[in-house]
């Protein structure tokens, strides 16, 4: 039977894959699309490509967070990363708006 | 587009060509070949029926070209060699000697 | 936590593929079932039996039926939470009509959104629909439950399970995880070109398993991996990563506007009350310009907007039978003159490539070989799926029955619920479709509740059968449940003879293929499953004997 440790880290995994791969692939796609958009890009098709880019990434994380060797670098990576990310696509946005 | 008649004979021509495609492709693998003629033939003889196999397959979305617009052309060729993969591999599990109809050149033992 | 990539990939494979693998089963097989949505609609309301047709006149069809149509009580009801003071008699300031339809339409669905007086939200709207036969423009009966599209359809992607779009995101993450399931499926597959053609069903249960489980994997790995892909862009923007609508709803709001001046379509109303030229001129005019340009073809999508309104205008969108691209080419006149206020310009790359990446899972084009190998595909994945869980029971059920543990048990008994027990449901609901009087109110919650209430009945028997398992043995409920789906796949075709008088030899003839080809499809799934449930006997039979003989040698 699984010890309590060790359903806590299957825990910790599933959520830094689910919970952090999200937040990481929401800043991908706030960054993206923002980004395309002031390149002059119409919006729907930066919406569009911007999603794409962001199931992708979000497809990759998932992957390293279930395989990475230390999991605070996933955290790291998918909530910090994933917060400056879609930081970076608010203050896109100011600047077009 | 061509009329609804070619378009079905085009169709039926990339099926046929992708099965046989599949085919020659799996019999120029050592375990699908011994699987239909019970001996393996010779290397320059898998790697002409990997050819063929290539050919086969590259014909078959040719056909495919002719009979759709290329945005589904694309699709039925992927789909047609599924369908095609999954014939070959019933073949092989239940009657692997059929397979011999399409290499009738190989000896058999 | 993992020693290897591989082994980590394994881990995530086997478990998450065992949670929302049951999720992905319906996904798969409700899947492949809308492939043929409007054609079960057809089996399922006999009324609307009838020879696809183009979109009609609007003159004389599509006018006199809008006009008749109101938002129902419940509509009314379910809109006063969000409007201040009273509702009124009637909704006549609208704000859009449309008719959709394809080639595989016989009936036409028209819609209708109208103002909200007094509502709490300005862009608030209300909507009506109502279906007709296009010919004459009869409505037709619009409570009758469309099995196909309004319930096959809505289970694949959303599991019919609505409250806060719950479904929607169900199976979403599913589907993220079909896409994880796949990349770790080939890290783990060594061999994968070695045996990309290897079926060995004479060798041990759990390598012929595997075996399976890998063929229908890898042979339809792109069908899997972008219906998985196309299916979570369809709703990307709208439930998954709607920043449009929150973190960069000013953007979103910044182009609209830009839009709508460039486009010179407004977006509200002038307040202005006007007329309406003549819409057939309109639709007229737009097939010639396609056919100028190169492009001939049906109207697929007919929207009014504004109606009665100096900014009023009619958009024409051409359908897209050919090609894969959903309905585009749209031209816009403006409403009370008919003349052209924009032709749709092509799209741009960004455009095409989502047009063909949506159009790809949608499929709106007229190709029945590719609709065929789409059900093929998908039917692919509900085995690769299944034979996924039949692996995970046998390689663990030994162990758990010397462990005392209930683990594979369970799976396995989830598992015949998923697979043998899904199909029951569905031919469950075909049958009460059949069965319930023509004017039972809410008739169609009763078909939904046949179907929810034979998958009950199949897991509740799944689950009491099930004891074996604990005990390393195979569950009689699997060769059990495909005795039950031969003989309600055999008594619903029957049915649809007794009730409709539509038999095979009749509908074969006649050449009506959506009611043929259902009935057709029924019966060799009833067919597999007699194969199924024989080879599963034979199979306990031999286990029977071995375990037999080996008692008699423990005895000796």
């Amino acid at each position: 039977m699984p010890s309590r440790s060790h359903r806590a880290q299957v825990l910790a995994r599933v959520a830094a894959a689910i919970l952090g791969g999200y937040a990481f692939a929401w800043g991908i796609v706030a960054t993206g699309a923002s980004l395309m958009v002031a390149a002059g890009m119409d919006f729907h098709d930066a919406e569009f490509l911007g999603s794409m880019i962001g199931v992708l990434a979000f497809l990759g994380v998932f992957l390293w967070a279930i395989a990475a060797r230390r999991l605070r670098w996933v955290w790291l990576v998918t909530v910090v990363g994933g917060g400056a990310l879609a930081a970076t696509g608010s203050f896109v946005q100011s600047l077009l708006v | 587009m061509p009329d609804p008649a070619s378009h079905g004979s085009l169709l039926s021509l990339a099926l046929v060509a992708s099965v046989a495609g599949m085919g020659w492709l799996a019999l120029s693998m050592q375990v699908h070949a011994q699987q239909a003629w019970n001996h393996i033939p010779s290397p320059s003889v898998l790697k002409g029926l990997r050819w063929l196999g290539s050919a086969a397959l590259v014909t078959a979305f040719a056909l495919c070209l002719g009979a759709d617009h290329a945005t589904m052309a694309v699709l039925v060729w992927f789909m047609a060699l599924a369908g095609a993969a999954l014939t070959i591999a019933f073949t092989l599990s239940w009657r692997p000697q059929w397979l011999r109809v399409l290499a009738p050149w190989v000896r058999r033992r | 936590m993992f020693q290897s990539f591989r082994q980590a990939m394994a881990w995530l494979h086997t478990w998450f593929g065992l949670v929302l693998g049951f999720v992905l089963m319906a996904a798969f097989f409700f899947g492949a079932l809308s492939v043929f949505d409007r054609e079960i609609d057809r089996w399922a309301i006999p009324s609307t039996r009838i020879e696809p047709q183009p979109m009609p006149s609007f003159e004389k069809v599509l006018r006199p039926a809008f006009e008749r149509m109101q938002p129902t009580q419940q509509a009314i009801d379910a809109m006063k939470p969000r409007v201040n003071g009273a509702m009124p008699e009637r909704f006549d300031t609208v704000v859009n009509w449309s008719a959709y339809t394809t080639h595989r339409d016989p009936v036409l669905a028209l819609f209708a959104g109208y103002q909200v007086p007094n509502a709490k939200d300005p862009e608030e709207a209300i909507w009506a629909d109502t279906t007709i036969d296009p010919r004459d423009g009869t409505p037709l009966p619009n409570d009758r439950l469309k099995i196909g599209s309004g319930f096959f359809y809505p289970m694949h992607y959303s599991l019919t399970l609505d409250w806060k779009n719950l479904g929607i995101f169900i199976v979403g993450l599913s589907a993220l995880v079909m896409l994880a399931a796949l990349v770790s499926g080939v890290v783990m597959h060594r061999k994968i070109f070695r045996e990309f053609f290897t079926f060995r069903p004479g060798k041990a249960r759990l390598r012929s398993v595997l075996d399976l489980h890998n063929l229908t994997g890898v042979v339809a790995l792109p069908f899997h991996f972008f219906f998985a892909l196309t299916g979570l862009l369809i709703f990307a923007a709208t439930y998954y990563f709607p920043l449009g609508h929150t973190q960069l709803h000013q953007l979103h709001d910044l182009y609209a506007e830009v839009e709508a001046r460039e486009t010179g379509l407004p977006h509200q109303r002038a307040g202005v009350p006007a007329g309406l030229a003549n819409v057939d001129a309109m639709v007229a005019d737009a097939q010639r310009r396609w056919k100028a340009n190169d492009k001939a073809g049906d109207v697929g999508f007919l929207v009014l907007q504004h109606v009665g309104d100096a900014n009023g205008y009619v958009s024409v969108y051409r359908a897209g039978t050919d090609r894969i691209a959903l309905v585009g080419d749209g031209i816009h006149y403006k409403a009370s003159t008919g003349e052209l206020i924009r032709e749709d310009p092509a799209a741009t790359p960004v455009g095409r490539m989502a047009e063909f990446l949506t159009g790809l899972h949608l499929q709106h084009f007229r190709h029945w070989l590719l609709r065929w190998l789409y059900v093929l595909g998908g039917l692919a994945g509900a085995v690769c799926i299944a034979t996924g869980f039949v692996f995970f029971v046998e390689k663990r059920k030994r162990q758990h029955a010397q462990m005392g543990s209930q683990g594979a048990r369970i799976v396995d008994a989830l598992a015949v619920t998923t697979v043998t027990g899904m199909v029951l449901a569905t031919l469950g609901i075909l049958a009460a479709n059949r069965l319930l009087p023509e004017d039972l109110p809410a008739r169609g919650d009763w078909e939904r509740y046949a179907f929810w209430g034979t998958w009950a009945l199949a897991f509740i028997h799944a689950g009491l059968r099930s004891a074996p398992v604990a005990r390393g043995l195979a569950n009689p409920a699997w060769r059990e449940q495909c005795w039950a789906i031969a003989v309600l796949a055999v008594s619903v075709v029957v049915l649809n003879w007794a009730t409709t008088g539509d038999h095979l030899l009749r509908t074969l003839a006649r050449g009506y293929w959506p009611v043929a080809g259902v009935d057709l499809f029924i019966l060799a799934g009833g067919v597999i499953a007699i194969l199924a449930a024989v080879r599963l006997r034979r199979r306990a039979q031999q286990a029977g004997q071995g375990r037999a003989a080996s008692h008699e040698v423990a005895r000796a």
